[in-house]
């Protein structure tokens, strides 16, 4: 037995070898090229010269759509994350049922993660929010007419951009129906013959058992957020109007890159993204040893 | 830990077992009228889109918000197939079954071994590699996007499936964290116990570990086989011939602003290429539900 | 014991094959690339040392270019009928969608992949040929391999960069009103005559009249084709010559222009922004095509579109403001282009000459990418042509006659004071800062992203 443990690094690359190798392969020299630029003033069709840390300068005091950029790729992930997730665990628990036609259930709330950014979500999207849309319709109903288009005002864009994204919540569920599945019925067994009600079985058990997934969809989520570019991309038609109400960083940094080729200042956005990012999600982390329970403490 | 499939069915709420109070009895319609009407609300747009793949060309902007083409226009279906000049949808259909297969197989396999590494193995450098891993998600696609494209044509695989798919092969960040997170869900006095049995870190991992974690794997297989089927920035980079486009490439060489667009090809296509995904996603998730990973310790 | 022993070296097997198996896959692939097999038929790579000069070698030219269904299939017919008169000759068709098109340009160009013949559009000319990246054509219309012997030099100028040919116009365009006679008939409004069209003073006047109807002027006007075409009409620049600064210093024109673009969409005779950004800017989404206003203001190409959007018959008038400073011009509709690095630029350019001088490529064609530069394939093509596509021809025909050299290029930088400009005018508009503000605001930001140029 003590023959394993002393193997243990070499098991251990062994079984992460693909990563690491296809990391050093395929990843590592594009990061470090882009690291690169972000110090250059690269524009794609001319060797880049040195600038020393200019683009960081002037992201930081000579761009105001920058920190526009910033607030609103803020105001996005502070309220499409939390919303996302909750919905997605309220639906999950609601669809780990074994009764009839629970598997078209599932489907149909999958559905709208399976359509992405296409076209058809744009027009679709237009046709809820719009000025003539349901919301609309729905609100004249309740005798508040209004022929504003929700999609087209500063003040409301970015929130048609939330519900898109707290609309498109199958994928946090699926994971947590998956985790939900993960838990030992024999817990819920055991507590029932204790006699703890529902609510007490969801906070004593489920939630604690489900922490990891929890933590996973918590990060996973707080990072594809701040990542966010489909969806203002086909909805305000890569310009990110009204007013840069929807320019989310990602759409600022692609049309840096590739509207305006100045692909140095979208890699100094990019790295800036990445420490904001890393920072959060270490942050994270750190307070998952607070609540995520863990089965296996030992070796982790 | 091997418990049946029944219990698992009995420990629902819903469970009819215990005797039926007046309430109890009215809950499961209750139930289904909640979240059918929700679900009507969540599907409305794959209904819209079903209805405009169906309305003849004009309708599509004038009668918008009518869910009932004014005749079943069909044709939409044969013009959108036709595709472009000769390269018809069967063979775009064929290109992304062929990519999106092999590499949801290649990403799933070495997700699951990787993953395993990093959740039960302590090996020195581990946090190091982790954090690699993490940042490769964090770091935005676009700027790595020029060398990495600089890199595929110097070593030639420019125009074919390869910087697609081979990349799939070394692990993908995402598919490893979420499995790794369900591989620490699993108890360690399995692996106690089997160590016990003189298994090794091999022997664990295929014969405890993997069975237990299916239902992550078929996740992860369900997103994976999603993803790539709904990729076009790689193909739109890598493919240059349009003979190995796949259908989400495809899709977006209907539209123009400057000319009469085909929206009913259009839409009969988007409708066509749910379809298997939609059918994998149907099909798998009951295992992710029906707890195979039961069966898998007996 | 043993029975796990086996499983051991299974399994160990297993993971060292995975291992094996993935580094070969490496290596096996990149071989096969170099060998020219699996799949990859005739790469960028053979395609390259495949070059030759004379006639009946293979030659394998890539093509690229954007559009939707309609041009994708007829382009794709016209390059069957060049390879069936040049059997030598092999074409790699590239196409996407004007978005993606860019987007996969962009790294083709880092890479030295750029394809042979390159559609281009006015805005990127001077961020491809600026850098070095496009093949100068005048050797070729000097030695007649392009022929230009029936297309107008004003024609030729819009691709000309400090006087070399950089681009090849592939069509001409002009700006036009689009109108429904059957509309403007109902509200009592007289068309004016077809070489005269609307000032804008008249046309803003019909402005009331039209809401009453519930119809507005035009849904919009581009801002970074409006603007400099108003400027044009003042004997002002949009751009300085070299490129480092806007063309005027005196903020008047732009607060001039300006305080009557807002006078008109606080009338509401312009669509309100919130449902203009709904708009995915398609034929079948113009107001014109649709009933609900009074006018469209766009290039003429966009006509074909419209008008078969709106299932109506539909007229081009002169666009307002054509005749002030002869502001009216032709502008190509887009470009071809060959790529600096290409190996095969002799049979790019015969390639870009077929498609512009080739009578039958043309009766394909008729005139989708705009009106044909040569006057002998206009002529020879016009009894093929529908009667929509017959009006587009004979406005530019027409334009050409009453309009003067475009503006050259754009200078590198101008997408970013485009998009410039159209924030600002939207900040006016949603009255955060004055007209007056705006137009400083606009100048000396503009004039910094310029400066960059020098």
């Amino acid at each position: 037995m003590t023959k394993f443990r002393e193997n243990n690094h070499l098991v251990g690359y062994l079984f992460t070898a693909p990563f690491i190798i296809g990391f050093l392969i395929f990843t590592m020299f594009p990061m470090l090229a882009s690291l690169y630029y972000s110090f250059t003033d690269y524009n794609l069709f001319e060797a880049p010269n040195w600038v020393g840390f200019d683009n960081y300068k002037t992201m930081f005091s000579g761009d105001d759509q920058y920190w526009k950029s910033v607030r609103v790729t803020f105001t996005y992930v502070l309220a499409s994350v939390p919303l996302r997730l909750a919905f997605a665990l309220a639906v999950a628990m609601l669809l780990n049922k074994a009764i009839g036609g629970i598997g078209l259930y599932r489907s149909a709330y999958y559905l709208p993660s399976l359509i992405g950014g296409s076209v058809a979500v744009s027009i679709m999207w237009t046709q809820v929010f719009g000025d003539k849309g349901l919301l609309n319709s729905f609100l004249g109903l309740l005798g508040i007419h209004t022929t504003t288009s929700w999609i087209g005002s500063p003040g409301t864009a970015i929130w048609t951009l939330i519900a898109l994204s707290v609309w498109q919540f199958g994928s946090s569920m699926l994971i947590f129906l998956a985790g939900l599945k993960s838990i030992p019925a024999s817990l819920h067994e055991a507590a029932n013959v204790d006699g703890a009600g529902a609510g007490r079985r969801f906070f004593k058990i489920t939630l604690p058992m489900l922490s990891p997934i929890i933590l996973f969809n918590l990060i996973m989520q707080t990072i594809s957020a701040f990542m966010t570019f489909t969806p203002a991309y086909v909805i305000s038609r890569g310009e990110g109007g009204p007013l840069d109400s929807t320019l989310l960083y990602s759409l600022y940094l692609y049309k840096r890159a590739f509207q305006f080729t100045q692909m140095g200042y979208a890699s100094a956005m990019a790295w800036v993204m990445l420490l904001t990012v890393g920072v959060i999600a270490l942050i994270l982390f750190q307070t998952s040893k607070y609540w995520v329970h863990y089965e296996s403490k030992g070796e982790s | 830990m091997a418990v049946p499939a029944k219990a698992l069915l009995a420990s629902g709420p819903a469970s009819t077992k215990r005797t039926a109070s007046s309430a109890k009895k009215w809950k499961p319609y209750a139930f289904h009228l909640v979240i059918g009407l929700l679900a009507l609300v969540m599907i409305y747009p794959i209904l819209w889109m079903i209805s405009s793949s169906l309305k003849p060309n004009g309708e599509i902007f004038s009668q918008a918000y009518n869910l009932i083409p004014s005749r079943l226009a069909w044709e939409n279906y044969r013009s959108g197939w036709a595709g472009f000049a000769g390269n018809t949808f069967t063979t775009f259909f064929k290109n992304s079954l062929i990519i999106v297969v092999i590499s949801t197989i290649g990403a799933v396999a070495s997700s699951a071994v990787v993953a395993y590494g990093f959740a039960r193995i302590p090996f020195a450098g581990k946090g190091f590699w982790f954090g690699c891993m993490m940042m490769t998600m964090m770091l935005p696609h676009d700027v790595t996007m020029i060398p990495q494209y600089v890199m595929f044509s110097k070593i030639g695989w420019l125009s074919s499936f390869k910087p697609i798919i081979v990349p799939q092969f070394f692990a993908i960040p995402f598919f490893v964290f979420l499995i790794m997170q369900f591989i620490r869900t699993i108890p360690h006095d399995l692996d106690e116990a089997a160590k016990m049995d003189g298994c090794s870190k091999y022997g664990i991992f295929f014969r405890i570990v993997l069975p237990l974690i299916v239902p992550s794997l078929v996740t992860a297989a369900i997103f994976s086989f999603y993803w790539r089927w709904d990729d076009f920035i790689n193909p739109l980079l890598y493919l240059n011939n349009p003979k190995l486009y796949p259908v989400s490439l495809a899709l977006k060489l209907f539209l123009d602003g400057d000319s009469i667009n085909n929206w009913g090809g259009m839409f009969a296509m988007a409708t066509l290429s749910l379809v298997p995904i939609f059918a994998i996603f149907f099909i798998f998730q009951r295992y992710i539900v029906e707890g195979i990973s039961t069966s898998g310790l007996k | 014991m043993k029975k796990i022993t086996t499983t051991l070296v299974a399994a160990s097997l297993m993971i060292g094959l995975a291992a094996c198996g993935s580094g070969n896959n490496g290596g096996n692939a990149s071989n096969a690339a170099a060998s020219g097999s699996a799949g990859s038929t005739g790469s960028a790579g053979s395609s390259a040392s495949a070059t030759a000069k004379t006639d009946d070698k293979p030659v394998t030219v890539r093509v690229a270019w954007w559009g939707g269904q309609s041009r994708h299939d007829y382009t794709l017919k016209v390059i069957d009928m060049y390879e069936k008169l040049h059997p030598n000759v092999t074409i790699e068709p590239e196409y996407a969608a004007f978005d993606d098109y860019w987007k996969k340009l962009a790294p083709q160009a880092a890479a030295n992949q750029l394809p042979d013949v390159i559609q281009m559009d006015i805005s990127y000319l001077n961020q491809y040929a600026g850098r070095n990246q496009l093949a100068d054509l005048t050797p070729y219309t000097e030695s007649g391999k392009l022929d230009v012997s029936s297309v107008a030099e004003p024609t030729l100028a819009g691709g000309k960069i400090d006087g070399k040919l950089y681009a090849m116009n592939a069509g001409s365009n002009a700006l036009t009103m689009m109108v429904d006679p059957a509309m403007l008939k109902s509200l009592g409004i007289e068309e004016p005559a077809a070489d005269k069209g609307w000032t804008w003073d008249e046309f803003a006047a019909l402005g009331d009249k039209a809401k009453a109807e519930g119809k507005l002027l035009f849904s919009d006007l581009r801002h970074d084709v409006f603007f400099p075409f108003y400027l044009r009409g003042q004997g002002q620049l949009m751009y300085a010559a070299d490129g480092t600064k806007l063309g005027y210093d005196d903020d008047k024109f732009f607060i001039d222009y300006y305080t009557k673009y807002r006078e008109w969409y606080n009338k509401g005779y312009t669509m309100s922004l919130d449902k203009l950004s709904q708009s995915k800017g398609t034929p079948e989404e113009d107001l014109v095509a649709l009933g609900t206003a009074l006018s469209s203001n766009q290039w003429s190409n966009q006509f074909i579109g419209i008008s078969t959007a709106a299932k109506r018959e539909l007229d081009l008038l002169p666009v307002p403001g054509w005749d002030s400073n002869k502001a009216l011009f032709l502008k190509p509709s887009m470009y071809f282009t060959v790529a600096n690095s290409s190996k095969v630029k002799d049979a790019a350019i015969d390639f870009i000459n077929y498609f512009i001088n080739d009578v039958e490529a043309n009766k394909v064609i008729l005139g989708e990418r705009g009106v044909p530069v040569s006057s002998k394939v206009q002529e020879a093509i016009r009894p093929n042509l529908t009667p929509e596509q017959t009006k587009v021809f004979d406005y530019v025909a027409w334009a050409e006659k009453n309009s003067s050299e475009m503006n050259p290029p754009n200078p590198v930088g101008a997408v970013e004071v485009d998009a410039l400009l159209k924030a600002e005018v939207e900040k006016i508009l949603y009255k955060q800062v004055t007209v007056e503000k705006g137009a400083a605001e606009f100048r000396e930001k503009a004039n910094a992203i310029l400066a960059k140029n020098k």
